[in-house]
Protein backbone atom coordinates (compact mmCIF):
# COMPACT_ATOMS: atom_id res chain seq x y z
CA UNK A 1 0.00 0.00 0.00
CA UNK A 2 2.82 2.30 0.95
CA UNK A 3 4.63 1.51 -2.26
CA UNK A 4 1.59 2.65 -4.19
CA UNK A 5 1.43 5.89 -2.28
CA UNK A 6 5.05 6.68 -2.99
CA UNK A 7 4.48 5.81 -6.65
CA UNK A 8 1.51 8.16 -6.63
CA UNK A 9 3.71 10.85 -5.21
CA UNK A 10 6.30 10.12 -7.87
CA UNK A 11 3.78 10.73 -10.63
CA UNK A 12 2.60 13.93 -9.06
CA UNK A 13 6.20 14.98 -8.45
CA UNK A 14 6.80 15.36 -12.18
CA UNK A 15 3.62 17.40 -12.51
CA UNK A 16 4.56 19.90 -9.83
CA UNK A 17 7.23 21.33 -12.12
CA UNK A 18 4.61 23.64 -13.58
CA UNK A 19 4.11 25.33 -10.23
CA UNK A 20 7.81 25.91 -9.58
CA UNK A 21 9.21 29.45 -9.74
CA UNK A 22 10.99 30.43 -12.91
CA UNK A 23 14.07 32.61 -12.73
CA UNK A 24 15.36 34.54 -15.70
CA UNK A 25 18.87 34.44 -17.14
CA UNK A 26 19.59 37.83 -15.54
CA UNK A 27 18.33 36.73 -12.12
CA UNK A 28 20.74 33.82 -12.13
CA UNK A 29 23.57 35.89 -13.57
CA UNK A 30 23.27 38.33 -10.68
CA UNK A 31 23.35 35.48 -8.19
CA UNK A 32 26.72 34.11 -9.23
CA UNK A 33 28.43 37.26 -7.96
CA UNK A 34 26.87 37.13 -4.52
CA UNK A 35 28.93 36.04 -1.51
CA UNK A 36 28.51 32.58 -0.11
CA UNK A 37 27.37 32.21 3.48
CA UNK A 38 27.99 28.49 3.80
CA UNK A 39 29.20 26.93 7.03
CA UNK A 40 32.51 26.15 5.36
CA UNK A 41 33.06 29.87 4.99
CA UNK A 42 32.11 30.44 8.62
CA UNK A 43 34.50 27.73 9.75
CA UNK A 44 37.24 29.22 7.61
CA UNK A 45 36.88 32.70 9.13
CA UNK A 46 36.61 31.43 12.69
CA UNK A 47 39.68 29.25 12.18
CA UNK A 48 41.70 32.16 10.79
CA UNK A 49 40.66 34.23 13.80
CA UNK A 50 41.85 31.44 16.09
CA UNK A 51 45.21 31.16 14.35
CA UNK A 52 45.74 34.90 14.55
CA UNK A 53 44.65 35.06 18.18
CA UNK A 54 47.04 32.36 19.36
CA UNK A 55 49.95 33.63 17.28
CA UNK A 56 49.42 37.03 18.88
CA UNK A 57 49.41 35.36 22.28
CA UNK A 58 52.70 33.62 21.50
CA UNK A 59 54.27 36.90 20.42
CA UNK A 60 53.59 38.54 23.76
CA UNK A 61 57.09 38.59 25.25
CA UNK A 62 57.69 36.88 28.54
CA UNK A 63 59.25 39.37 30.87
CA UNK A 64 62.49 37.79 32.00
CA UNK A 65 64.69 40.86 32.03
CA UNK A 66 64.60 41.13 35.80
CA UNK A 67 66.17 37.76 36.17
CA UNK A 68 69.85 37.89 36.89
CA UNK A 69 72.41 35.58 38.33
CA UNK A 70 73.31 32.01 37.64
CA UNK A 71 69.85 30.88 36.42
CA UNK A 72 69.30 33.68 33.92
CA UNK A 73 71.04 31.96 31.03
CA UNK A 74 69.09 28.76 31.57
CA UNK A 75 65.76 30.61 31.74
CA UNK A 76 66.45 32.55 28.55
CA UNK A 77 67.42 29.45 26.63
CA UNK A 78 64.41 27.47 27.80
CA UNK A 79 62.06 30.28 26.82
CA UNK A 80 63.72 30.53 23.45
CA UNK A 81 63.39 26.78 22.84
CA UNK A 82 59.75 26.89 23.90
CA UNK A 83 58.97 29.70 21.48
CA UNK A 84 60.75 28.15 18.51
CA UNK A 85 59.04 24.80 19.11
CA UNK A 86 55.66 26.49 19.40
CA UNK A 87 56.26 28.39 16.21
CA UNK A 88 57.19 25.27 14.23
CA UNK A 89 54.14 23.42 15.53
CA UNK A 90 51.86 26.35 14.69
CA UNK A 91 53.18 26.41 11.12
CA UNK A 92 52.54 22.69 10.89
CA UNK A 93 48.96 23.19 12.08
CA UNK A 94 48.30 25.99 9.61
CA UNK A 95 49.67 23.86 6.79
CA UNK A 96 47.49 20.92 7.82
CA UNK A 97 44.43 23.13 8.15
CA UNK A 98 44.99 24.58 4.70
CA UNK A 99 45.45 21.11 3.19
CA UNK A 100 42.24 19.83 4.75
CA UNK A 101 40.35 22.96 3.82
CA UNK A 102 41.45 22.70 0.20
CA UNK A 103 40.13 19.14 0.03
CA UNK A 104 36.58 20.18 0.92
CA UNK A 105 34.64 19.81 -2.30
CA UNK A 106 30.96 20.33 -2.84
CA UNK A 107 31.03 17.70 -5.59
CA UNK A 108 31.99 14.92 -3.18
CA UNK A 109 29.43 12.49 -1.89
CA UNK A 110 27.43 13.83 1.06
CA UNK A 111 29.31 11.62 3.48
CA UNK A 112 32.78 12.55 2.21
CA UNK A 113 31.93 16.22 2.29
CA UNK A 114 30.83 16.00 5.92
CA UNK A 115 33.87 13.93 6.83
CA UNK A 116 36.23 16.49 5.33
CA UNK A 117 34.55 19.41 7.07
CA UNK A 118 34.75 17.60 10.41
CA UNK A 119 38.41 16.76 9.77
CA UNK A 120 39.24 20.40 9.02
CA UNK A 121 37.45 21.41 12.19
CA UNK A 122 39.38 18.84 14.20
CA UNK A 123 42.71 20.23 13.02
CA UNK A 124 41.81 23.64 14.39
CA UNK A 125 40.47 22.07 17.58
CA UNK A 126 43.76 20.25 18.09
CA UNK A 127 45.56 23.53 17.43
CA UNK A 128 43.50 25.22 20.13
CA UNK A 129 44.18 22.46 22.66
CA UNK A 130 47.87 22.60 21.82
CA UNK A 131 47.87 26.32 22.49
CA UNK A 132 46.00 25.90 25.73
CA UNK A 133 48.56 23.33 26.83
CA UNK A 134 51.36 25.62 25.79
CA UNK A 135 49.72 28.48 27.63
CA UNK A 136 49.45 26.43 30.81
CA UNK A 137 53.06 25.28 30.43
CA UNK A 138 54.27 28.84 29.93
CA UNK A 139 52.38 29.92 33.01
CA UNK A 140 54.03 27.19 35.05
CA UNK A 141 57.47 28.08 33.69
CA UNK A 142 56.97 31.77 34.44
CA UNK A 143 55.69 30.95 37.89
CA UNK A 144 58.68 28.75 38.64
CA UNK A 145 61.06 31.40 37.32
CA UNK A 146 59.52 33.99 39.55
CA UNK A 147 59.52 31.77 42.60
CA UNK A 148 63.03 30.42 42.10
CA UNK A 149 64.93 33.34 40.65
CA UNK A 150 63.01 36.39 41.68
CA UNK A 151 60.70 35.60 44.56
CA UNK A 152 58.45 38.43 45.69
CA UNK A 153 59.58 39.07 49.26
CA UNK A 154 56.10 39.72 50.60
CA UNK A 155 54.67 36.37 49.53
CA UNK A 156 57.76 34.49 50.66
CA UNK A 157 57.61 36.07 54.07
CA UNK A 158 53.95 35.20 54.47
CA UNK A 159 54.60 31.62 53.47
CA UNK A 160 57.53 31.16 55.82
CA UNK A 161 55.64 32.83 58.65
CA UNK A 162 52.64 30.53 58.15
CA UNK A 163 51.96 27.79 60.69
CA UNK A 164 52.79 25.14 58.17
CA UNK A 165 54.99 26.09 55.27
CA UNK A 166 54.00 22.94 53.38
CA UNK A 167 50.29 23.68 53.58
CA UNK A 168 50.88 27.26 52.47
CA UNK A 169 52.73 25.99 49.40
CA UNK A 170 50.00 23.46 48.68
CA UNK A 171 47.35 26.17 48.92
CA UNK A 172 49.28 28.33 46.49
CA UNK A 173 49.58 25.40 44.08
CA UNK A 174 45.91 24.57 44.48
CA UNK A 175 44.97 28.14 43.73
CA UNK A 176 46.84 28.05 40.43
CA UNK A 177 45.47 24.62 39.53
CA UNK A 178 41.91 25.79 40.13
CA UNK A 179 42.54 28.93 38.07
CA UNK A 180 43.86 26.88 35.14
CA UNK A 181 40.95 24.41 35.29
CA UNK A 182 38.47 27.27 35.54
CA UNK A 183 39.78 29.03 32.44
CA UNK A 184 39.98 25.74 30.58
CA UNK A 185 36.35 25.01 31.43
CA UNK A 186 35.28 28.47 30.35
CA UNK A 187 36.96 28.01 26.99
CA UNK A 188 35.56 24.53 26.57
CA UNK A 189 32.06 25.89 27.21
CA UNK A 190 32.64 28.66 24.68
CA UNK A 191 33.65 26.11 22.04
CA UNK A 192 30.78 23.81 22.83
CA UNK A 193 28.40 26.70 22.27
CA UNK A 194 30.07 28.08 19.15
CA UNK A 195 30.47 24.80 17.31
CA UNK A 196 27.42 23.26 18.86
CA UNK A 197 25.36 25.85 17.05
CA UNK A 198 27.40 25.76 13.86
CA UNK A 199 27.88 22.03 13.45
CA UNK A 200 24.96 20.40 15.26
CA UNK A 201 23.11 19.53 12.09
CA UNK A 202 26.23 18.39 10.27
CA UNK A 203 27.28 16.10 13.11
CA UNK A 204 23.81 14.57 13.33
CA UNK A 205 23.65 13.91 9.60
CA UNK A 206 27.16 12.51 9.55
CA UNK A 207 26.34 10.16 12.43
CA UNK A 208 23.28 8.99 10.56
CA UNK A 209 25.25 8.17 7.41
CA UNK A 210 28.02 6.53 9.43
CA UNK A 211 25.53 4.43 11.34
CA UNK A 212 24.38 2.96 8.03
CA UNK A 213 27.78 1.53 7.26
CA UNK A 214 28.16 -0.42 10.50
CA UNK B 1 36.58 33.46 -15.28
CA UNK B 2 35.82 34.43 -18.80
CA UNK B 3 32.54 35.65 -20.28
CA UNK B 4 32.04 32.51 -22.30
CA UNK B 5 32.13 30.33 -19.20
CA UNK B 6 29.71 32.63 -17.39
CA UNK B 7 27.29 32.50 -20.27
CA UNK B 8 27.50 28.74 -20.61
CA UNK B 9 26.96 28.20 -16.91
CA UNK B 10 24.04 30.59 -16.51
CA UNK B 11 22.26 29.18 -19.58
CA UNK B 12 22.68 25.61 -18.38
CA UNK B 13 21.46 26.48 -14.90
CA UNK B 14 18.55 28.44 -16.33
CA UNK B 15 17.31 25.45 -18.28
CA UNK B 16 17.94 23.04 -15.36
CA UNK B 17 16.72 25.30 -12.56
CA UNK B 18 13.78 23.02 -11.75
CA UNK B 19 16.12 20.60 -9.99
CA UNK B 20 17.36 23.34 -7.69
CA UNK B 21 13.84 24.65 -7.03
CA UNK B 22 12.67 21.18 -6.09
CA UNK B 23 15.53 20.77 -3.60
CA UNK B 24 14.75 24.21 -2.17
CA UNK B 25 11.07 23.48 -1.74
CA UNK B 26 11.89 20.22 0.02
CA UNK B 27 14.37 21.74 2.46
CA UNK B 28 12.78 25.12 3.18
CA UNK B 29 9.33 26.25 4.20
CA UNK B 30 8.92 29.82 3.12
CA UNK B 31 9.64 31.94 0.12
CA UNK B 32 12.55 33.84 1.69
CA UNK B 33 14.53 30.78 2.69
CA UNK B 34 13.69 29.14 -0.64
CA UNK B 35 15.36 32.05 -2.44
CA UNK B 36 18.18 32.08 0.07
CA UNK B 37 18.98 28.43 -0.51
CA UNK B 38 18.59 28.80 -4.27
CA UNK B 39 21.19 31.55 -4.21
CA UNK B 40 23.63 29.54 -2.09
CA UNK B 41 23.28 26.52 -4.38
CA UNK B 42 23.89 28.77 -7.41
CA UNK B 43 27.04 30.17 -5.80
CA UNK B 44 28.30 26.68 -4.97
CA UNK B 45 27.54 25.43 -8.49
CA UNK B 46 29.36 28.38 -10.01
CA UNK B 47 32.39 27.92 -7.77
CA UNK B 48 32.59 24.26 -8.71
CA UNK B 49 31.83 24.80 -12.38
CA UNK B 50 35.42 25.29 -13.64
CA UNK B 51 36.15 21.76 -12.41
CA UNK B 52 33.08 20.31 -14.05
CA UNK B 53 34.52 18.22 -16.84
CA UNK B 54 31.41 17.43 -18.77
CA UNK B 55 32.04 13.70 -18.56
CA UNK B 56 28.95 13.61 -16.35
CA UNK B 57 25.63 15.13 -17.29
CA UNK B 58 25.21 18.69 -16.06
CA UNK B 59 21.98 17.71 -14.29
CA UNK B 60 23.58 14.72 -12.50
CA UNK B 61 26.38 16.95 -11.28
CA UNK B 62 23.76 19.47 -10.14
CA UNK B 63 21.91 16.97 -7.96
CA UNK B 64 25.03 16.37 -5.95
CA UNK B 65 25.99 20.01 -5.45
CA UNK B 66 22.40 21.08 -4.72
CA UNK B 67 21.83 18.34 -2.14
CA UNK B 68 25.23 18.86 -0.50
CA UNK B 69 24.48 22.54 -0.15
CA UNK B 70 20.99 21.94 1.24
CA UNK B 71 22.08 19.24 3.69
CA UNK B 72 25.53 20.35 4.79
CA UNK B 73 26.55 23.84 3.75
CA UNK B 74 23.36 25.82 4.20
CA UNK B 75 22.61 27.22 7.63
CA UNK B 76 18.99 27.30 8.69
CA UNK B 77 17.97 30.01 11.10
CA UNK B 78 15.80 29.32 14.14
CA UNK B 79 12.99 31.43 12.76
CA UNK B 80 12.65 29.20 9.74
CA UNK B 81 12.47 26.04 11.80
CA UNK B 82 9.58 27.53 13.73
CA UNK B 83 7.79 28.38 10.50
CA UNK B 84 7.92 24.71 9.59
CA UNK B 85 6.04 23.62 12.70
CA UNK B 86 3.53 26.33 12.10
CA UNK B 87 3.00 25.24 8.51
CA UNK B 88 2.48 21.61 9.31
CA UNK B 89 -0.09 22.43 11.97
CA UNK B 90 -2.13 24.40 9.46
CA UNK B 91 -1.60 21.66 6.94
CA UNK B 92 -3.04 19.00 9.20
CA UNK B 93 -6.20 20.99 9.93
CA UNK B 94 -6.71 21.72 6.27
CA UNK B 95 -6.07 18.16 5.24
CA UNK B 96 -8.69 16.91 7.67
CA UNK B 97 -11.33 18.86 5.81
CA UNK B 98 -10.68 16.97 2.60
CA UNK B 99 -12.51 13.84 1.60
CA UNK B 100 -10.57 10.66 1.41
CA UNK B 101 -9.42 11.47 -2.10
CA UNK B 102 -6.15 11.11 -3.90
CA UNK B 103 -5.55 14.77 -3.42
CA UNK B 104 -5.79 14.47 0.32
CA UNK B 105 -3.45 11.52 0.26
CA UNK B 106 -0.97 13.44 -1.81
CA UNK B 107 -1.01 16.40 0.53
CA UNK B 108 -0.49 14.11 3.47
CA UNK B 109 2.39 12.44 1.67
CA UNK B 110 4.11 15.73 0.88
CA UNK B 111 3.61 16.77 4.45
CA UNK B 112 5.05 13.49 5.72
CA UNK B 113 8.11 13.78 3.47
CA UNK B 114 8.71 17.31 4.74
CA UNK B 115 8.84 16.00 8.28
CA UNK B 116 11.68 13.59 7.48
CA UNK B 117 15.31 14.24 8.43
CA UNK B 118 17.83 15.76 6.02
CA UNK B 119 19.30 12.47 4.83
CA UNK B 120 15.93 10.74 4.47
CA UNK B 121 14.66 13.68 2.44
CA UNK B 122 17.62 13.36 0.08
CA UNK B 123 16.88 9.67 -0.49
CA UNK B 124 13.19 10.31 -1.14
CA UNK B 125 14.06 13.21 -3.43
CA UNK B 126 16.40 11.13 -5.56
CA UNK B 127 13.86 8.30 -5.60
CA UNK B 128 11.14 10.68 -6.78
CA UNK B 129 13.54 11.99 -9.42
CA UNK B 130 13.70 8.43 -10.73
CA UNK B 131 17.34 7.85 -9.84
CA UNK B 132 18.48 4.26 -9.43
CA UNK B 133 19.94 2.96 -6.19
CA UNK B 134 23.51 3.03 -7.45
CA UNK B 135 23.25 6.76 -8.12
CA UNK B 136 21.47 7.40 -4.81
CA UNK B 137 24.20 5.45 -2.99
CA UNK B 138 26.97 7.31 -4.79
CA UNK B 139 25.47 10.72 -4.13
CA UNK B 140 25.19 10.06 -0.41
CA UNK B 141 28.40 8.08 -0.05
CA UNK B 142 26.85 4.84 1.20
CA UNK B 143 26.65 1.38 -0.33
CA UNK B 144 23.83 0.38 -2.63
CA UNK B 145 22.59 -2.26 -0.20
CA UNK B 146 22.44 0.29 2.57
CA UNK B 147 20.61 2.72 0.33
CA UNK B 148 17.92 0.08 -0.22
CA UNK B 149 17.74 -0.75 3.48
CA UNK B 150 17.47 2.92 4.31
CA UNK B 151 14.74 3.45 1.72
CA UNK B 152 12.69 0.64 3.26
CA UNK B 153 13.08 2.21 6.67
CA UNK B 154 11.95 5.54 5.29
CA UNK B 155 8.85 3.89 3.83
CA UNK B 156 8.08 2.52 7.27
CA UNK B 157 8.71 5.90 8.81
CA UNK B 158 6.34 7.54 6.34
CA UNK B 159 3.76 4.93 7.16
CA UNK B 160 3.92 5.79 10.85
CA UNK B 161 3.71 9.50 10.13
CA UNK B 162 0.66 8.93 7.92
CA UNK B 163 -1.06 6.48 10.28
CA UNK B 164 -0.17 7.51 13.81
Amino acid sequence: MMMDELELLKKDWQKQEETLPKLSYDDIYKMIWKKSSSIVKWIFYISIAEFVFWIAMTLIPINSEDITGSGAQFVKISEWVLEITAFIIIIYFIYQFYQNYQKISVTDSARDLMKKIIKTRKTVMRYVWFNLGLFALTMVVVLLEVLIFNPPTEVMEKISSADSTLIAWLLLGLFFAVAIVFFGLLLWLFYRLLYGILLKRLNENHRELKKLEV
Amino acid sequence: MNKELEHKFVSELESNQNIVHKVCSLYTNDRDSHNDLFQEITIQLWKAYPKFRGDAKFSTWMYRVALNTAITLYRKSKKRIRTQDYDSVIFKIKADEYDDTQERQLKLMYNAVKQLGDIDKALVFLYLEDKDYSEIAETLGISEVNARVKMNRIKNKLRTILNP
